[in-house]
């Protein structure tokens, strides 16, 4: 028992990390995929990477995954030591988005409970392949353009502004002894010297991160190898300023003995030669032996060599985010607790609204003063917890950029991609709920929407296709957008589509319809202008499902297209499906809770007010415009309720741009209330979305007008 | 609070689900509904509450009562009287309702009266007569006859008492979901 658990755990814990590692490292290749090369950055990144799911994978012996990810790691060494040229960047973006949905496919399977059985081999042929491409790449390169290479080497192993003029200098800095920290005082001299250097190596070392350096420095001095063009003077001068230095030998010397390192201080001190010294100067010597013909050659003591190495334009550089710590919670866990502080919530305002209180003649001032109090931190833990299932849709978005990127290859259409306000956050249940939506939509997007590059020449378009996607907050509602400057809706296609499938109502013109009208069509059930079905959309279903997730989580979909310039998808989200802020109306003996931002107003109406209609339908007249009037009470059967207008209460709902006028008993009041599911149990009600419970303890219905109006 | 008054929770005196799931074993809760006495494995048996307000759901079988508030959490209830077609009797002070789960589902049964919890062994279990006297809706739910000294209970299967509900449900929510 207990050793099975612990695989578990160890499960649980591989496959949520690794899922983190794949998920960064997509995102940062693909925000590098228009650069020409990786950066350092990200190719050490990459190697760690699949140097860690390696390792993991290995322990988990999940032995396809160690192979693929240990190829990669394979060429991404390479990368990291050769800086080989001329590396097909795309292909190579490619083979890591390769390896990476090899790997989330195997984990996937896993974390289904089935076995990781994929097979790596071709993929790891491929990358075979791939690195010996760029291996023998790199070398004919050489043999090809010999003088480009020799410029190339030059840049690396030479700090470029080395020349004649350049003098080499032996420093042997002398602290007092009783100077503290001398190791800070040392890399003074350090950072003094860099504005003259042209190549600078010091010892001890790591004078900023080992505070024992200090010891060092004051028994042995602190000795730096110059390069620079500068005189003996003029580096004494600026070493000198301080009051710490006892004493400064400055030595000038020939650019062998430069390279030597530190071997004078032997000469010179007699001091021991420490392990670090020797490796410095085995470095050194090795860099003269690949430069033999080069007599000036201080090879790996370059002050910056990253940025020398580094001609080619990388990716634009990004401020990184700072890093939050996280721990990763249950997300069941998560429910309860805000099941609990609904609970709590509730309880308090029974607690508060007691008819106990409302005894004449009590005393409550302490009561309310406690009161007050705690009402203010229910309130701050009801917001904490919304707080903390918000997520930022960033990586959403990131899925998407990833599905631009295939889908663009695969077409051969060349889309650039935009995100915009990919920070905004919505609730966490939402995000699960539009991901397949939103890439349905981006999918189409790039296949309908988006002409190919013909096309696109062909209409004086910019041959480069663009999808928008952005996302924004408003009106206590998220909007995520998806845009393209592709080709717009066929009005008259879709239409002729629609007569076909015998949609539209007989005899009504086709110019009676509004383009909204006619662009909705598109989200019903087996409705595909596209008459080729492709890999990607044009099954037509499609956006009939989008439309119907959306609608699960309250949300709508809009479409705006103007032909010849493109389309927008506008997805209407609610920020959460939590809580929300409703007015509470009584109607016969049921209290019916409607959430605030529909009603529009509150009217008390006079009988000759309403207009009857012969078949029972009935209107109301308010202030020269004419509504219909739906009777709650009516509508659902209720026994006992105000029959007669004037003692009830008119809500007006304004929905989808339709108003409606709601008879009701009476208004109770405002309240936020925590919204539950009607319990699976009883079937959907036309007009309810929910229910909750309120300040007594007792249970009201949430009603969704959107279900009353046809 | 919760945890102990749920006979099948994990109890703090029995280590482990076995030895309660035997203890459970065989035990059935009975209860009076009409005139006949009902018996209901006592695993589906989540606890038992006074009768209380009832939030009726317009638009739904009559024999859905509506919703309680347990503690909380929002359960629909069904009147058993009804649900087997007969006249339901008065709620008085006397009816109960049983909270059942139910696979995923968590259901209030309003009975007119709770009897007892009695171990029924298996050997006392007869099938139901395939000509019954008893309704023949109300034969659906029923699996077992069970004789408990001189009496006589109706062993009621809570899946199918409200399974046949998620098929319909099922089936009226695709044709809502056709319709639109």
């Amino acid at each position: 028992m207990a050793d099975e658990f612990n695989t578990d755990g160890m499960l649980d814990m591989y496959l949520f990390e690794n899922e983190q590692l794949l998920e960064q490292l997509q995102e940062m290749v693909l925000e590098q995929k228009d650069a020409e090369c990786f950066d350092e950055d990200s190719i050490n990144e990459i190697f760690r990477t699949m140097h860690t799911i390696k390792g993991s994978s290995g322990i988990m012996m999940f032995d396809n995954i160690t192979a693929i990810a240990h190829k990669l790691e394979d060429v991404f060494y390479f990368l990291r030591e050769s800086h080989p040229d001329n590396v097909p960047h795309l292909e190579l973006v490619e083979h890591v988005l390769e390896v990476e949905d090899f790997i989330s496919g195997e984990m996937a399977k896993i974390k289904d409970g089935q076995s990781s059985d994929g097979d790596p081999s071709e993929i790891v042929a491929d990358l075979d392949q791939f690195l010996d491409k760029i291996k023998n790449g790199g070398e004919s390169t050489a043999k090809d353009i010999p003088e480009n290479v020799h410029e190339e080497a030059k840049q690396f192993y030479i700090a470029p502004v080395a020349n004649a003029d350049s003098r080499f200098y032996k420093i042997t800095v002398h602290f007092f002894q009783e100077t503290e920290m001398s190791n800070v005082h040392a890399y003074k001299v350090v950072y003094a010297l860099k504005e003259i250097a042209e190549d600078i190596l010091y010892s001890p070392e790591d004078i900023l991160t080992d505070e024992s350096s200090a010891e060092t420095i004051i028994e042995k001095g602190f000795r730096i190898l110059l390069q620079a063009q500068a005189s003996e003077e003029e580096v004494r001068e600026i070493i000198g300023i301080g009051y710490d230095i006892e004493k400064v030998d400055v030595i000038e010397c020939k650019a062998e003995e430069f390279l030597k390192g530190f071997n004078f201080g032997e000469e010179e001190a007699g001091i021991d030669l420490n392990a670090s010294v020797e490796e410095i100067e085995a470095k050194a010597e090795h860099a003269l032996e690949a430069k033999k013909e080069n007599k000036i050659a201080p090879g790996d003591f370059v002050v910056k060599p990253k940025e020398q190495t580094k001609p080619k334009k990388v990716a634009k550089e990004k401020p990184k985010a700072e890093k939050a710590t996280f721990i990763s919670v249950n997300v069941s866990k998560m429910d309860m607790l805000m099941d609990l502080i609904g609970e709590l919530v509730i309880s308090e305002s029974v607690v508060m609204q007691n008819p106990d209180l409302k005894i004449p003649g009590l005393d409550l001032t302490n009561f309310n003063k406690a009161a007050t109090q705690m009402a203010k931190i229910s309130t701050d833990l009801q917001n904490v917890i919304m707080s903390m299932r918000m997520v930022p849709l960033t990586n959403t978005f990131q899925k998407m950029n990833r599905i631009v990127f295939d889908v663009s290859r695969k077409l051969g259409k060349d889309i650039e991609f935009e995100m915009v306000g990919e920070n905004t956050e919505v609730d966490k249940n939402i995000i699960e709920h539009i991901s397949d939506p939103l890439m349905h939509i981006v999918r189409n997007a790039l296949d309908h929407g988006i002409e190919s590059n013909e096309e696109r020449k062909a209409a004086g378009k910019r041959e480069k296709g663009k999808v928008t996607l952005a996302a924004k907050n408003e009106a206590g509602k998220v909007w995520i957008s998806v845009t393209d400057n592709g080709k717009g809706l066929d009005r008259e296609k879709i239409l002729k589509k629609a007569r076909q499938q015998g949609i539209l109502e007989e005899g009504k013109p086709d110019s009676a319809y509004s383009d909204k009208e006619v662009y909705q069509f598109i989200t019903l059930p087996g409705f595909s202008t596209n008459e080729q079905v492709t890999e990607y959309s044009g099954r037509g279903v499609g956006m009939d499902v989008v439309v119907q997730n959306l609608q699960a989580i309250g949300g709508m979909l809009e479409i705006e297209s103007t032909p010849g310039e493109g389309s927008t998808m506008n997805l209407k989200i609610p920020l959460t499906l939590a809580i929300i802020d409703g007015i509470v109306i009584e109607t016969g003996n049921s209290s019916f809770v409607v959430e605030t931002g529909l009603v529009k107003e509150f009217v008390s109406v006079r009988e000759d007010m309403m207009i009857h209609e012969p078949n029972g339908d009935e209107f109301v007249m308010l202030r020269g415009e004419c509504f219909p009037v739906l009777r709650l009470g009516d509508w659902y059967e209720l026994e006992n309720y105000c029959q007669n207008v004037e003692d009830g209460m008119m809500v007006v709902l304004e929905l989808d741009g339709k108003t409606i006028c709601m008879l009701v008993d009476k208004l109770v009041g405002k309240q936020e209330i925590v919204v539950k599911p009607i319990p699976s149990y009883i079937k959907k009600i036309r007009g309810l979305s929910g229910c909750t419970q309120l300040g007594d303890g007792s249970i009201a219905l949430i009603l969704d007008p959107s279900g009353f109006i046809e | 609070m919760e945890e102990l008054s749920r006979p099948n929770s994990g109890s703090v005196a029995v280590p482990g689900g076995y030895d309660e799931q035997e203890a459970q074993k065989g035990m059935y809760m009975t209860f009076k509904s009409g005139n006949e006495y009902y018996g209901i494995k006592i695993q589906y048996v989540n606890e038992i509450v006074g009768f209380q307000d009832i939030t009726p759901v317009p638009e739904t079988e009559s024999y859905i009562m509506g919703l309680i508030n347990l503690r909380g959490k929002i359960i629909p209830v069904i009147d058993v009287q009804k649900r087997f077609g007969q006249e339901p009797s008065e709620y008085n002070d006397r009816t109960c309702i049983i909270v059942v789960d139910v696979k995923a589902t968590t259901v209030g049964l309003i009975v007119e009266k709770i009897a007892e919890a009695v171990e029924i062994k298996d050997d006392n279990i007869l099938p139901p007569p395939t000509i019954s006297r008893v309704d023949r809706i109300q034969n659906k739910y029923v699996y077992g006859i069970a004789k408990v000294g001189d009496s006589v209970k109706l062993l009621l299967d809570p899946e199918r008492l409200l399974g046949d509900e998620e098929q319909q449900m099922t089936e009226q929510t695709n044709e809502l979901m056709v319709e639109n």
